[in-house]
């Protein structure tokens, strides 16, 4: 047989059957829009807190004032105890409650320490952790506040009273991704897995499509052309339609969401074409062992989130036992995820990828060996007979 | 009608005996899956992040300050480099999670009051990571600053000092944070698939007009849905047993109702099945579109990313989702320990879905006269 005539045989049985365009097609665009839904709005805002304010002094109200011009809270009430507040953040009203003491202006005018209660919702950690960072940012901003503008009373001069406050301080700099921004921190990798993850469902349900065909002594051509012929043929259509996918993802998709891209373009593809050829190849192995077409998708779907997980962009891989690591490395996502981030998000050099660029080759490699192998076992099995 | 019931709950046991693959779908499958989730998550907080450091000063001060924030459990401090650059590179290379640069002239300049400044740079685009870190290095260095200034704070003490209460997962564990929501996602696509390739097989082997010969195509339906109700409660009860009795974590309201509210889901999930499969009765398709339904339900339960923040979009589709509710649930009564009047309204929400049974037995019906 021709290779072309392989080619456009492939092409027929892939694109003639419905589950499979579906998954590689309409799949990859449908969750490109969902996936990102849930964090579009990129970070944690206006989060409903109650204020009790048992002093009611004018201290007291900057205090709330500042409070509530914090992006990430929204002063909704102002409740008369604690345990009114407590009831409401029962019921669902509000995710955190702050409290300033009685006397809370009386103290600090008689240069009394004064402790403000912050509590928030542990249930939920981005919730717990903005409501924090911003009362305790605006509490601890108006005890800077007041504490220089005691050592002034006391003359001491501005400069040395500005300093009396530590010895030394920092500079907390964040780099890449500087306004946390949980887009920012999830499409980009996640995008990668639904390539990764769609591509291994398409190849697996025809191969698996392929290897049931087999049993039941169809596929005529299946049996007669070159195997080589075959794993081409699928690498060129596959390899094709992600393609174009990719570009989609990595080109529209990012600008959609405002999502920042370092990387140079062609070292950004060539790493790409890296991680499709790994999958692609992945994709020929798994569909070689399915043994019929709806073994696929499944088996695909339910490796989703550990390997969302065990990529180490969520958790640390530092955190996770040695023995998750090396099986996440066993699929091209994980390496593909590491090194893309570091590109694209992070601004490295291409030889600060390299050791995930070979494991993607190399698993490229092994898996169409694998892929050719058993392919050749399936057909031996089904021509004897 | 009764029988009816029975006999497809039996035809239904002896399918699955005879297929490995629907077996390992009621047990092998999801248990390994669960298992890898908390194997990852294992460790529940992060230890020793590797972080390099550029100690221009070299000082004992500078020295000092390094071997505080090394001494932290959060952050080891694994590389140490001469140049800023070398340590940036270190960062982008993700060998690392933090730059620390100690300034020339650190020591001698916190003598002379000029309050210099210790530079930290975190890589950010591991938001958790990033948060753990800077949480870390900013306790180590209040710590060391405290005890420098302790004489002079004696007599200008803060004026403002915080109680900050977590309330709920007070250990701010992220194992439990992650996994009490994952272990949930995992369960429901589990459902969903083992529904659909129970009715997909069926149908695929051409064998529905005898199994629903005879009539009472409910009762059929839900005796043939029966084993997987059974044997995934079960799987259910057993994570909720796992979480908060083998572990410990606490559980505030009543656990009967959560089971109950976890069963209702159930029921939701396994109508949610059948309506995706009525759409076409093709086996592989509806594969699809369960994978599409429950792939991505995780990041809209509103564990990871608040729902209170989501765009109107996300929220529309958080609603299809019954595990959503589900989740609500489990929090409110597993943390809030809420008043079970509070939560019945998220039970008769989740409830709606069971009216998908209707359209779905019309829908056989219909497929059946044919």
């Amino acid at each position: 047989m021709s290779f072309f005539e392989v080619l456009r045989s492939e092409a027929k049985l892939i694109f003639s059957d419905i589950a499979i365009v579906l998954t590689i097609i309409g799949g990859v665009i449908l969750y490109s829009f969902l996936y990102p839904q849930p964090y579009a709005n990129e970070s944690v805002t206006s989060l409903r807190v109650s204020v009790v304010d048992l002093d009611r002094s004018d201290l007291s109200r900057d205090l709330v004032f500042m409070l509530d011009a914090t992006p990430q809270i929204d002063i909704v009430r102002s409740d008369l105890s604690e345990d009114d507040a407590k009831a409401a953040f029962i019921s669902g009203d509000i995710k955190g409650i702050i409290v300033i003491p009685k006397n809370f202006k009386k103290d600090i005018y008689q240069n009394r320490t004064t402790t403000i209660a912050i509590g928030a919702d542990a249930s939920y950690f981005l919730v717990y952790g903005a409501i924090v960072e911003a009362a305790s940012k605006a509490a601890l901003t108006q005890s800077a506040k007041i504490k220089v503008a005691k050592l002034l009373k006391e003359s001491t001069l501005l400069e040395a009273a500005k300093k009396e406050y530590t010895p030394f301080s920092f500079n907390l700099i964040n780099l890449f991704n500087k306004n946390n921004s949980y887009i920012e921190y999830v499409i980009p990798a996640v995008f990668i897995l639904i390539l990764q993850q769609t591509l291994l469902i398409g190849l697996g349900i025809l191969g698996g499509g392929v290897n049931e065909s087999l049993r039941s002594r169809r596929l005529k051509y299946f049996v007669n052309a070159d195997i080589y012929q075959i794993i081409t043929a699928r690498f060129i259509i596959f390899g094709g339609i992600f393609f174009i996918h990719m570009l989609f993802y990595f080109g529209y998709s990012f600008s959609l969401y405002n999502i920042v891209h370092i990387a140079n373009i062609y070292e950004l593809l060539n790493f790409g074409i890296a991680f499709l050829a790994a999958s692609i190849g992945l994709g020929i192995f798994l569909g070689s062992l399915f043994t019929s077409r709806e073994i696929a998708t499944p088996t695909i779907l339910f490796s989703s989130l550990p390997l969302v997980f065990a990529a180490g962009f969520v958790w640390p891989k530092e955190a996770m036992p040695e023995i998750i690591n090396y099986i996440a490395l066993l699929f091209p996502s994980t390496s593909a995820i590491q090194g893309f981030l570091k590109l694209n998000q992070m601004g490295a050099e291409f030889n600060m990828v390299l050791d995930n660029y070979i494991t993607l080759w190399i698993q490229a490699l092994l898996y169409t060996i694998l892929g050719y192998y058993f392919i050749n076992k399936q057909r031996k099995k089904y021509v004897k007979i | 009608m009764f029988k009816a019931f029975n006999e497809a709950f039996i035809k239904e046991l002896l399918e699955i005996k005879s297929s490995f693959y629907k077996i390992g779908l009621l047990t092998l499958f999801p248990l390994f899956v669960f298992g890898l989730i908390v194997a990852i998550f294992y460790k529940g907080v992060a230890y020793e992040m590797p972080v390099v450091a550029v100690d221009l000063d070299k000082s004992e001060l500078s020295r000092d300050i390094l071997f505080s924030i090394d001494s932290s459990s959060t952050i080891d401090i694994k590389y140490r480099v001469e140049t800023p650059k070398e340590a940036a590179d270190l960062l982008k290379a993700s060998t690392a999670y933090g730059l620390i640069i100690v300034p020339k002239g650190f020591a001698k300049d916190t003598q002379l009051l000029k309050q210099p400044k210790i530079t930290f740079m975190l890589n950010t685009q591991y938001i958790l990571v990033g948060k753990i870190l800077k949480a870390a290095f900013v306790k180590s260095l209040n710590a060391m600053a405290a005890s420098f200034d302790e004489v002079r704070s004696l007599k200008n003490g803060d004026p403002i000092e915080l109680q900050i209460t977590p309330y709920f997962n007070t250990s701010k564990n992220y194992f439990y944070f992650l996994v009490s929501a994952l272990l949930p996602s995992i369960w429901q696509m589990f459902i969903v698939i083992a529904v659909i390739v129970s009715f997909g097989t069926l149908f695929k082997d051409k064998k529905e007009q005898e199994f629903f010969k005879g009539g009472h195509i409910s009762m059929k339906i839900f005796g043939k849905l029966l084993p997987y109700t059974i044997v995934y409660m079960f799987l259910g009860f057993g994570f909720l047993y796992y979480l908060y009795f083998y572990l410990g974590w606490e559980f505030q309201g009543s656990f009967g109702f959560l089971l109950f509210g976890m069963f209702l889901t159930l029921l939701a999930y396994e109508a949610a099945a059948l309506t995706l499969f009525v759409t076409g009765f093709d086996y592989a398709r509806s594969l699809s579109l369960g994978a599409v339904y429950t792939a991505p339900a995780f990041a809209f339960l509103g564990i990871t990313f608040p729902a209170s923040n989501m765009n109107s979009l996300a929220l529309f589709w958080r609603d299809m989702l019954p595990i959503s509710k589900y989740m609500e649930l489990q929090i409110s009564q597993a943390n809030y320990g809420a008043a079970m009047v509070d939560d019945v309204s998220k039970l008769f929400y989740i409830s709606l879905f069971l009216l998908l049974f209707i359209p779905v037995v019309i829908r056989f019906k219909q497929r059946l006269q044919v």
